[in-house]
């Protein structure tokens, strides 16, 4: 039996269904993120889950226990809110402290717990200073010891990296993921950043306008999307349609309306170079010319147009790369087996 | 080109602090000349008084109907503050917080001060409340229900701003998943955090009902005399008199000012009111 069941839960606002039957289980000790553009329920979900606001219909499950009706303070989650709400006139340690001291615990009883996450948190020496006096990674690892403090039943994470810069979101991320191992902590992690949700998570809800439109581990996500929208929200996939091909490309395509190509998957070769060491294992997409080419990094992205099609294709930035430039005329190539057929209706 | 540019500068800088010197001699001359008329033993046909008598400060602080005006005022500022606060805090929160949609109506509410004459106003008072199971013309009580109105702006506006300063509900959430109720959490976390709002608040609303006149003589009169009241009178009686008054009166003002100045800037060590940028994270 699973640890957490989101069991057909519904709730509207204003008669607009902002969770349609979300439905979906998680395992003990399991790091599950809600992944989703803003306003597809995700923060919704996870702010019903901690009971700030009621759901229509269905029920929450936590540890056997049916949480539903219960209120915030009876449903032993903790939370780390996007804005940290840390108290503002209350030191890092009262901060930590708040929780224990609200399950009436005396100093003597709560101080050591106290402690105890400061030093996991790598805060030690800032226990009397105040929120306003911190940077913005070290509040959130407060609000995060905060929440941790209590030993929830369940963690729920909404955002917490979001107001932060690319460098330390990349440090904090692998921070909260070592915290969570350690503590086995079964935690549910709210973001709108695909790259996030990948390297953190041991399993991805994607959500998008209320519905859950798939789940999976990140690599079962990242490979194998089973909608276009999870396809073009989890990376740059080429999503083509049926009609959008031609007639000797289909032939080489499985049965479908609908197709999934991940831009790292194609190959391309400049128009005058020999391609003999493609096999049958590769479908031939045809000659195009390369619109646009971008640096990203350690990648070159290729904009290339095959006849009515526009093509994404990821290289390696390396020597092969220099040899195709914008305007190049280059023949592509992609293994039959990474030509997803996607879920039509979505 | 130095030498040029050097005078351009002073002008520059001669600009502002003219203009401040100016403000602060047309705020200042009328209480200095107040205080000048009210310690003045003989002043007659020069600038500043040839003579100089604290007689007429002896004289109002002799006085038993001062002293109590005073404490009338008092009484009547620190009972309509207090009401004010307890009410008004709270349900400014919970507007702000729980329903937005609503404060609307607050913000019409507190404006209707400022629509209506004091004069209009009193009148209605009078006839509204003259009669009746309880008649409340002529008492204390009047007075407090209608400073109470009086000072919503004051109230509203300052409080307002400080809870604008805060995520309010996300710390009232917070606090509830961390066992909280919501008025534990509401005085242990939001309170403490508009403090110094409340406070301005609450200075703003003292200053106003030590400094009306108008309610007080029409919905009480000469039954209940507070300060502004004894001041007509003293006019009437003598000029430097009403001056001695007029300058307790700012003394007083200014002194309950520094208290609660000096209250709102208590804060805890190092609590600063806006977030460090930046920071040492790795």
């Amino acid at each position: 039996m699973s640890y957490i069941h989101i069991d057909t839960v519904r709730k509207t606002y204003e008669a607009q269904m902002v969770l349609k039957d979300i439905d979906f289980k998680i395992e003990e000790g399991e790091f599950l993120t809600m992944l989703g553009p803003s306003g597809c329920g995700k923060s919704t979900l996870l702010r019903a889950i901690a009971g700030l606001i009621p759901i229509d219909s269905g029920s929450i499950i936590v540890g056997g226990r049916n949480i539903t009706h219960l209120s915030p303070k009876e449903r032993q989650v903790g939370m780390v809110f996007q804005s940290y709400a840390l108290f503002p006139n209350m030191s890092v340690f009262e901060n930590i402290a708040f929780g224990l001291k609200m399950e009436k615990m005396t100093k003597r009883d709560y101080t050591p717990l106290v402690e105890e996450m400061i030093a996991l948190i790598d805060l030690r020496g800032k226990e009397n200073q105040y929120p306003a006096q911190l940077s913005g990674g070290q509040q959130q690892r407060v609000a995060l010891a905060r929440a941790l403090v209590k030993r929830p039943k369940v963690l729920l994470l909404d955002e917490p990296l979001s107001a932060l810069d690319a460098k330390i979101r990349r440090h904090l991320r692998h921070q909260i993921r070592d915290i969570q191992r350690k503590l086995k902590m079964t935690t549910i992690f709210v973001t709108h950043d695909q790259e996030e949700a990948l390297t953190i998570s041991d399993r991805i809800v994607v959500m998008n306008n209320g519905v859950m439109e798939q789940q999976g581990t990140p690599a079962e996500i990242y490979t194998a999307p089973a909608t276009e929208f999870v396809a073009k929200f989890i990376g740059s996939y080429n999503v083509w349609r049926k009609e959008e091909l031609s007639k000797s490309q289909l032939a080489q395509m499985p049965s479908g309306e609908l197709y999934a190509v991940r831009p790292e998957s194609i190959r391309i070769v400049p128009a005058e170079e020999e391609d003999g060491l493609f096999d049958a294992t590769w479908m031939r997409l045809g000659e195009g010319r390369v619109e646009r080419s971008m640096i990203l990094g350690n990648v070159m992205r290729y904009f290339i147009r095959v006849q009515a099609m526009q093509v994404i294709v990821d290289r390696l930035h390396d020597q092969d790369t220099r040899r195709v430039g914008e305007g190049t005329n280059v023949r592509l190539f992609l293994p039959v087996e990474d030509c997803r057929v996607l879920n039509a209706l979505a | 080109m130095r030498r040029s540019s050097q005078p351009v500068a002073r002008r520059k800088e001669a600009g502002p602090t003219i203009i401040i010197a100016v403000l602060l001699l047309y705020l200042f001359l009328p209480i200095v000349a107040t205080l000048l008329f009210s310690i003045a033993k003989d002043w007659q046909s020069s600038i500043l008084p040839t003579s100089y008598t604290l007689s007429w400060y002896g004289h109002i602080f002799s006085d038993p109907r001062f002293l109590f005006a005073v404490l009338r005022t008092l009484l009547v500022g620190v009972l309509t503050v207090s009401l004010g606060l307890a009410v008004m805090v709270p349900v400014i929160f919970v507007l702000a917080v729980y329903f937005p949609k609503w404060e609307k109506l607050l913000q019409i509410s507190v404006l209707l001060p400022f629509a209506f004459p004091p004069v209009v106003a009193a009148i209605g008072l009078i006839k509204l409340y003259s009669g009746g199971p309880v008649p409340l013309t002529g008492t204390i009580w009047i007075l407090i229900a209608v400073y109470f109105i009086l000072i919503q702006p004051f109230i509203y506006q300052s409080v307002r701003s400080s809870l604008r300063t805060i995520h309010a509900q996300d710390l009232m959430e917070a606090a509830e998943v961390l066992g909280s109720g919501k008025v534990n959490a509401f005085l242990r976390i939001i309170l403490p955090n508009i403090w110094s709002g409340t406070l301005v608040a609450c200075l703003l609303s003292f200053s106003m009902v030590f400094g009306e006149f108008v309610m007080g003589r029409m919905l009480v009169g000469g039954e209940f005399e507070t300060v502004q009241q004894y001041l007509y009178n003293a006019m009437k009686v003598s000029g430097p008199s009403a001056s001695a008054v007029v300058v307790t009166y700012f003394l007083f003002i200014f002194l309950i000012s520094g208290i609660v100045l000096k209250l709102g800037r208590r804060k805890p060590g190092g609590y600063l009111a806006h977030p460090k940028p930046g920071g040492e994270d790795q």
